[in-house]
């Protein structure tokens, strides 16, 4: 009785399953909205906690659901601290800057905006981490929350060491990157006493990475190759060269494939990541997976963009809804969990909120 | 009796539990023998889904009782209200929330926009000058230093705006050696002029376009500006989510509608007052909003040029006028050369 096993197949009888539905959502999103909009924003923090409320409260696992502690005043002050530290290196910052240019110190002016990008992504990874951290530790299930003893201060480190590392390969270097941030992430983590556990390689992302490259290197190669043929064919001497409009339609098109393939090829390796960080992530006896292919991903981005242009904006606030949905949707947890001694967490309860990764504009996804 | 599950908290081991109500307490007892009491008032409501009715402690954390929903009638008077929108929005209302934050956006609203037009006259042109100072000092390596070019530029100004060169708060015009087509009033009774909107334009046109600018400093347009953009917008665009302005911000100021409409026709009136045709103003204009993005991007983007402006120039032409030329010759040739460096100097660089 003391084990809940988590079953493995079987649509109803998934370990991890929503069990909300928009109709049931849509008091909090035209509240949400409207409070928003009459309180010059401010609601948002609390329009945030509410949405969470009720997301958690509709994910059941195995056979209690999630729970959503948080409160909008917390990450109302938390974004006021964060206001407060950040504030003036951003003042400071947009005059340093202009004035520098305006005087033709361009070396000192990039010199200044160089160290400015490396104190955003230093905060950056700093955020992503903390972002994390304070969810889990305002997540419950059984009674019992997560949370990390970690502040995160070095993983802000590392994440700028491997972001540089990374930025001087062209980023060719990106998957281990990614993995070992994951990892890092991860291991930092637990919930209740039992720590998460992540061993993720780069075993079958590594030629996933490389598509990134090479398929819009491959399109422009074989577009170029096709507008030559074309252009060879139309070409008639004597013109004096001029290039037929039909050639123009041909280069914008060869330029909008590439813009097209290379998000599309980025989006194909971040569903193979996120499949296999899933797999590579275990709680003790749980392990976990994660169902989501490209095309399902692409599915939710294009229905996402649809449901806003359609809706005239109201869809945005559908946004939080759809993607948290899609990840339960998606999420698999295989294995099996002893309740009695799975015990409280005893990591300190962060206060200061995400404020931090709000301020960075940093989502629910991947977090 | 209702039956219930709880969990303490200490664990994730659900305890079966029989509930009932007595004396505005919970009374909690298990088939062990095990019993506890709760007061009404450390029990709150959390939100579930619609098949429980989900309890936790005020004072412990991770203590929860899961009951069934239709055990919500008996337990109401021990719960009282549930927190729904948030504790401050709940105590008042929803509706009454809504109409009185309304009312509240609206008017930090349109205070935001309407105060920098009141303040900004009053805003000593001193401050102003501090902040142009620090914001672009000397202009650097980034400034046309031709002596006789820049006497002619200023000639230019002097003519459309007579006197408004000298004094501690006169105009101080500066040609940067930047290739877009641009000319921008700056903080501090600042213009500049870069170099394509002097050496690609009739100075009759640049006249027009010098005193569009002029007008914007006399009429502390900038002031407002620099007041709305570090005001109401720098609130607007806290809580919108984005803290991280861009840096060009505050170079680029954006002046209100009614503030372009009123130096257009500031600028109209001085280039009558000058005996300068306004044919050329509008000609720019209109070549500028039809020319390819590329060229006049920049200039678009701080100037919004329709043809209906282009209009109002090309209606303040007067046929039966002795329009005179802005510059004369040599004072046209000396203009075009302004960004042009003796080759001795073109060597020190």
């Amino acid at each position: 009785m003391d084990a809940l096993a988590s079953p493995s197949a079987g649509d109803d009888a998934r370990a991890i399953r929503f069990t909300g539905n928009w109709r049931e959502y849509l008091p909090i999103a035209i509240t949400n909205a409207l409070l928003i909009l009459c309180t010059l924003g401010i609601y948002r923090f609390w329009a945030a906690a509410r949405q969470r409320r009720y997301l958690w409260s509709r994910t059941l696992i195995i056979d209690d659901t999630l729970e959503w502690t948080g409160t909008g005043k917390e990450m109302f002050i938390g974004f006021l601290i964060v206001i407060m530290i950040l504030a003036p290196f951003f003042l400071f910052f947009q005059f340093l800057f202009p004035a520098l240019m305006a005087r033709g110190k361009t070396d000192a002016a990039i010199g200044v905006l160089m160290l400015f990008y490396i104190g955003f992504i230093y905060l950056g990874g700093f955020a992503r981490f903390r972002a994390l951290r304070y969810r889990l530790s305002r997540s419950w299930w059984h009674g019992i929350r997560g949370g990390s003893d970690d502040p995160g201060w070095n993983y802000g480190g590392e994440y700028l060491g491997r972001f540089f590392l990374s930025a001087m390969t062209m980023f060719i270097i990106y998957p281990w990157v990614a993995t070992g941030l994951w990892n890092s992430r991860w291991n930092a983590m637990s919930f209740g006493e039992l720590p998460f556990r992540a061993n993720l390689d780069t075993e079958g992302l590594k030629w996933r990475w490389a598509l990134v490259y090479l398929v819009p290197i491959a399109v422009l190669f074989v577009a170029m190759f096709g507008a030559i043929l074309i252009g060879a064919s139309l070409f008639t001497p004597g013109d004096g060269g001029a290039m037929p409009p039909s050639l123009g339609i041909l280069l914008i098109g060869i330029i909008v494939l590439f813009y097209i393939a290379v998000p599309l090829m980025t989006l194909n390796w971040y569903a193979k990541f996120y499949r296999k960080a899933a797999d590579a992530t275990t709680l003790g006896e749980l392990s976990f997976g994660f169902e989501a292919s490209t095309l399902q991903w692409l599915g939710l981005f294009l229905g996402n963009l649809a449901l806003a242009v359609v809706t005239l904006g109201f869809g945005l606030t559908y946004w939080g809804y759809r993607n948290w949905s899609f990840m339960v949707r998606h999420a698999r947890i295989y294995g099996s969990i002893d309740v009695s001694h799975l015990t409280q967490s005893t990591t300190h309860a962060p206060g200061e909120a995400e404020g931090f990764a709000d301020a960075f504009d940093i989502g629910a996804i991947g977090a | 009796m209702i039956e219930g599950r709880l969990y303490d908290g200490l664990t994730a081991h659900p305890h079966d539990v029989r509930v009932a109500v007595a004396d505005g307490r919970l009374e909690l007892s298990q088939d062990s023998g095990w019993s506890d009491s709760v007061d009404g008032a450390a029990l709150k409501r959390l939100d579930a889904d619609p098949s429980a009715l989900r309890l936790g402690r005020r004072d412990q954390p991770g203590w929860r009782l899961i009951l069934p929903p239709d055990a919500e009638d008996e337990l109401t008077p021990l719960l009282g209200k549930q927190e729904r929108y948030g504790r401050w929005i709940d105590r008042v209302g929803l509706v009454p929330a809504l109409i009185t934050g309304g009312a509240i956006t609206a008017a930090v609203l349109a205070v935001g926009y309407i105060a920098p037009h009141w303040i900004a006259p009053h805003v000593p042109m001193s401050w102003e000058r501090n902040v142009g100072a620090a914001l672009v000092g000397d202009f650097g390596t980034n400034r046309c230093r031709n002596a006789k070019g820049q006497r002619a530029l200023e000639t230019l100004v002097e003519r459309v705006a007579p006197g408004s060169t000298k004094g501690p708060n006169g105009i101080k015009v500066a040609a940067l050696n930047i290739p877009i087509f641009n000319a921008a009033a700056l903080p501090g009774g600042y213009i500049v002029v870069f170099k394509p909107a002097i050496t690609e334009t009739d100075p009759d046109a640049l006249a027009g376009v010098l005193a569009h600018e002029v007008a914007h400093v006399r009429r502390r347009h900038v002031a407002e500006a620099l007041i709305r953009e570090l005001g109401i917008g720098a609130l607007i665009r806290m809580f919108a989510g984005n803290v991280g302005a861009n840096a060009e911000q505050i170079v680029s100021l954006s002046y209100t509608r009614s503030n372009e409409a009123q130096a257009d026709s500031d600028a109209i009136r001085m280039l009558k007052r000058a005996n300068i045709s306004p044919k050329p103003t509008a000609e720019l204009f209109q070549t500028l909003s039809k020319a390819s993005p590329g060229f006049s991007a920049a200039f678009l983007r701080s100037h919004p040029l329709s043809s209906k402006r282009a209009e109002q120039f090309e209606q303040s032409f007067d046929s039966k006028a002795h329009y005179q030329r802005a510059l004369s010759q040599d004072q046209t040739d000396a203009l075009y050369d302004i960004c042009w460096k003796r080759p001795a100097e073109v060597k020190d660089s």
